[in-house]
């Protein structure tokens, strides 16, 4: 008969039993998230952040934006109409880390692109409650006075290339181009926009893009990239 | 006067690390790996020179009751 | 016979030591120091960033004053350096203890480990303010914090196993499995979780290998078991320790105790998903995943009827030793918190409990009412024995820290269920012509007043904890009761 005396005496095998109890769990739920092809959808129009784009999501994430806003809208009636369309895996795809979040302090973000104005961000990331009165939100004047570090844009670039983000040769070339792009009104976006279908141009001072404009570029884009009205995207393929 | 292995195995350990926390923070392209690579290092000395003062203090302590002075209660 | 094996072990400490094994006890104070800092620090920063939630003008604007950069400190000290450092301190004086021998490693290696944990706690801290972050939750260190934890801890499992292998008794005590448990798993879910490119290794700023849904399945893989390992399997460890020790009994059923160890840190691996439910996690994943948390309910509340029922035979304690009331009040929040849990990870109460903060009022009821009183009545004990005083300085301010703490916690989850089940209400409300009723901004609105009485529970928390403080500096300060020893340990030791 099986006595666990012979485990309690032997702090090896203690050991090794631990790691192959513990393993299991973890293997059987992550490994076919990987292998399985339909966790995520093929759909049309999910792309790399823009290098300026992908500069703000940094500050998101830097900022700790995920203490209090999801960016994970869930199949839920009410957070469909509240927010759209309920997010697919497809649009986190390139995201490292994903920012789905765990709290709602503040709304949910993961369509927030397109549905305010520019002007009104930069307004409300100066003083929230200028715009809301009743926001929680720290200001975040700090970040329209603070230019933004572009050195290493390119570095950045290719270390998420590394990791699995689509950036060809071409974009990374571009990267301080389309970057003061972006952040430039005046300036002529085609080669942008071609690159980087939907990227909106925030109103920068067109000389040094500021943190402020790196954010508000990611803010707008978030959940504009899939066209759930095209008939393609109806049904996402998976 | 023969040094603990533990002691030395450690207070090598630390160098190594003193040092990469140096290397760090000479080619430091942030304040955080910056920061991070000086108080490595300021870790790493303070803690050799804890290493090196502790076997120091129990070497005299030996002798001590090697001579008898030890104060027995 | 099974019986008697549990009973072979306990008295170990009871036991005169047959042969004099001098334990390494100044790591053990040195972590006890620590914890108790540590704790007033995390619940000092709770206490800001819960005003800040109440009047948001408390942010003052300035970069490193925002919650944003906040939260992740009050996390990180509450978990990692009061409760790391309680676990650390614990973990050691336990395994020498019911091992009869002493620590592995040398008083070097020993040293270390508290030196560099500690040095890996106010560098997390100070990169949080200065804005670098994984931006993972519990995870939230740069890549070259985490090797450096890294290295910590395992040379902590070093330590600990090594320590395992050289006892003097024959089996290893219940509380070893759950420390070593704890240990293990920390190490593959710290590892698991935090492969990330550095943009070059002169540069903080790193990017996840994994992105999107995978990179959420093992955030929450490492999430939940930060929980079930760190928080529980750990503080379980404590709990077979500590509360024997006090009661004066054995352990109420050693075959509990085989069952419920090896299901828990089975099951808890798979319960992870329940964070993403209703997400764009594929189905299978998530129903998986609730199953195993409803099924965990079962392993935890062995744990919790081994506790309590230690006690069976010793209530009378309760009431003289105001330290044990803590460990058992720890194990009745624990029995509590486990049912939670299992319900909230059930995926319809999800749907409204999800993104509000009744998960808030979850984690505190398990944080406060589980680590914080366990590690208190760990501590109460402990303080005593290591510093060789007769008694705590005074039973009545334990009992008074008892009864402001449990009251901080009742006013914390009390007001953060009906905050969390209002806010789930709210977003999901229709009025008559079938349009949502209320805005977001209108649920802020509305539980203002609970972040209000919120705050007041964690102040009440804090005050607690410094009526501890003042009671251990008093104890330490009482004149000592031991008589001096022969040697100093560094020469008693000298030719290990």
């Amino acid at each position: 008969m099986f006595r666990h005396e012979l485990i309690e005496k032997n702090a090896i095998l203690m050991l090794v039993l631990t790691l192959l109890t513990v393993a299991i769990g973890g293997i059987v739920e992550v490994v076919p998230l990987f292998t399985i092809e339909t966790t995520v959808e093929h759909v049309k129009g999910v792309r790399p952040y823009s290098p300026l784009e992908a500069r703000g999501r940094d500050i998101y994430v830097r900022e700790g934006c995920y203490t209090c806003h999801s960016q994970m809208i869930r199949a839920l009636r009410d957070e469909v109409e509240r927010y759209g369309h309920y997010s697919i895996a497809a649009e986190s795809m390139y995201d490292h880390p994903f920012q789905w979040g765990s709290k709602r302090i503040g709304p949910d973000l993961a369509r927030v692109g397109g549905k305010y104005s520019s002007d009104w961000h930069y307004a409300h990331l100066i003083n929230a409650q200028s715009v809301v009165p009743e926001s929680l939100m720290p200001h975040y004047a700090f970040l329209a006075d603070t230019p933004l570090e572009t050195a290493d844009a390119v570095a950045r670039m290719k270390a998420q290339r590394a990791v699995g983000v689509p950036y060809s040769d071409e974009d990374i070339a571009n990267a301080a181009a389309d970057l003061r792009t972006q952040a430039d009104p005046s300036a002529d976006n085609t080669d942008l926009l071609k690159r980087y279908p939907k990227a909106v141009t925030v109103p920068g001072d067109g000389k040094q893009p500021t943190e402020m404009d790196a954010l508000v570029a990611y803010l707008q884009v978030l959940g504009t990239m899939v066209d759930f009205a095209d008939p393609a995207n109806e049904k996402p393929r998976q | 006067m023969d040094i603990e292995a533990s002691d030395l195995i450690v207070g090598i350990m630390m160098a190594v690390f003193g040092l990469i926390g140096l290397i760090m923070a000479a080619g430091a392209t942030d304040n955080e790996i910056y920061v991070f690579g000086l108080s490595l290092l300021g870790f790493a000395v303070v803690f050799d020179f804890g290493l090196i003062r502790r076997h120091f203090d129990k070497a005299e302590l030996r002798q001590k009751a090697l001579r008898g002075e030890a104060d027995h209660v | 016979m099974s019986d008697l094996a549990i009973g072979g072990v306990m008295p170990v400490a009871h036991a005169p030591a047959r042969t004099a094994v001098v334990y390494n006890e100044a790591v053990v104070r040195k972590f006890t120091i620590a914890a108790m800092f540590w704790a007033v620090v995390a619940f000092l920063v709770g206490v800001v960033i819960a005003a800040q939630l109440a009047w948001p003008q408390l942010n003052l604007g300035l970069s490193f004053t925002n919650f944003g950069r906040l939260r992740p400190v009050h996390t990180s000290a509450a978990i990692f350096a009061f409760g790391g450092s309680a676990l650390f301190g614990t973990s050691l004086y336990v395994v020498q203890r019911t091992c009869r021998a002493r620590l592995f490693g040398g008083e070097a290696l020993a040293n270390f480990l508290f030196w560099g944990y500690q040095f890996f706690i106010v560098m997390a801290a100070l990169s949080y303010v200065m804005g670098f972050s994984q931006g993972q939750e519990y995870a939230e260190p740069e890549w070259h914090l985490d090797l450096w934890l890294t290295v910590v801890w395992v040379l902590y499992a070093v330590v600990f196993i090594g320590t395992l292998l050289k006892r003097e008794e024959p089996h290893i005590y219940v509380a070893n499995w759950f420390y070593l448990a704890f240990i293990l798993t920390v190490a593959i879910l710290h590892l698991g979780n935090n492969v990330a490119l550095p943009v070059s290794i002169y540069t903080a700023k790193s990017y996840n290998f994994a992105s999107g849904v995978q990179n959420a399945m093992i955030q929450w893989w490492y999430g939940h078991n930060a929980v079930g390992f760190f928080l529980t399997a750990g503080f379980l460890g404590m709990m077979y320790y500590f509360i024997p020790k006090a009661a004066g009994r054995p352990v109420y059923s050693y075959r509990l105790s085989i069952v419920h160890f090896w299901s828990l840190i089975f099951m808890y691996m798979w319960a992870g998903p329940h964070h993403l439910h209703w997400t764009a996690l594929p189905d299978w994943t998530q129903t998986l995943g609730m199953a195993f948390s409803v099924m965990l309910w079962m392993p935890s509340w062995g744990g919790m009827i081994n506790g309590i029922m230690t006690l069976s035979g010793a209530w009378d304690k309760l009431r003289t030793d105001p330290g044990l009331r803590f460990s058992v009040t720890a194990v009745g929040f624990y029995g509590m918190s486990t049912f939670e849990g299992p319900v909230m990870s059930i995926r319809d109460v999800n749907s409204l409990s999800h993104y509000t903060d009744w998960g808030i009022g979850h984690v505190h009821s398990g944080a406060l009412g589980w680590v914080a009183f366990i590690s208190f009545g760990a501590i109460y004990y402990l303080v005593p024995v290591l510093w060789k005083r007769e008694r705590l300085y005074s039973t009545r301010l334990v009992s008074w820290h008892y009864w402001v703490a449990t009251l901080g916690i009742v006013f914390y989850i009390t007001s953060m269920w009906v905050a969390g089940i209002m806010q789930g209400l709210m977003w999901r409300a229709y009025d008559q012509f079938g349009f949502l009723q209320y805005s977001f901004a209108e649920s802020v609105n509305a539980v203002h007043p609970y972040y209000v009485i919120r705050l007041i529970g964690g102040v009440f928390f804090l005050s607690g904890a410094l009526i501890m403080v003042y009671n251990l500096i008093q104890t330490v300060r009482s004149p000592s009761t031991a008589r001096r020893e022969a040697l100093p340990a560094g020469v008693a030791v000298a030719g290990e």
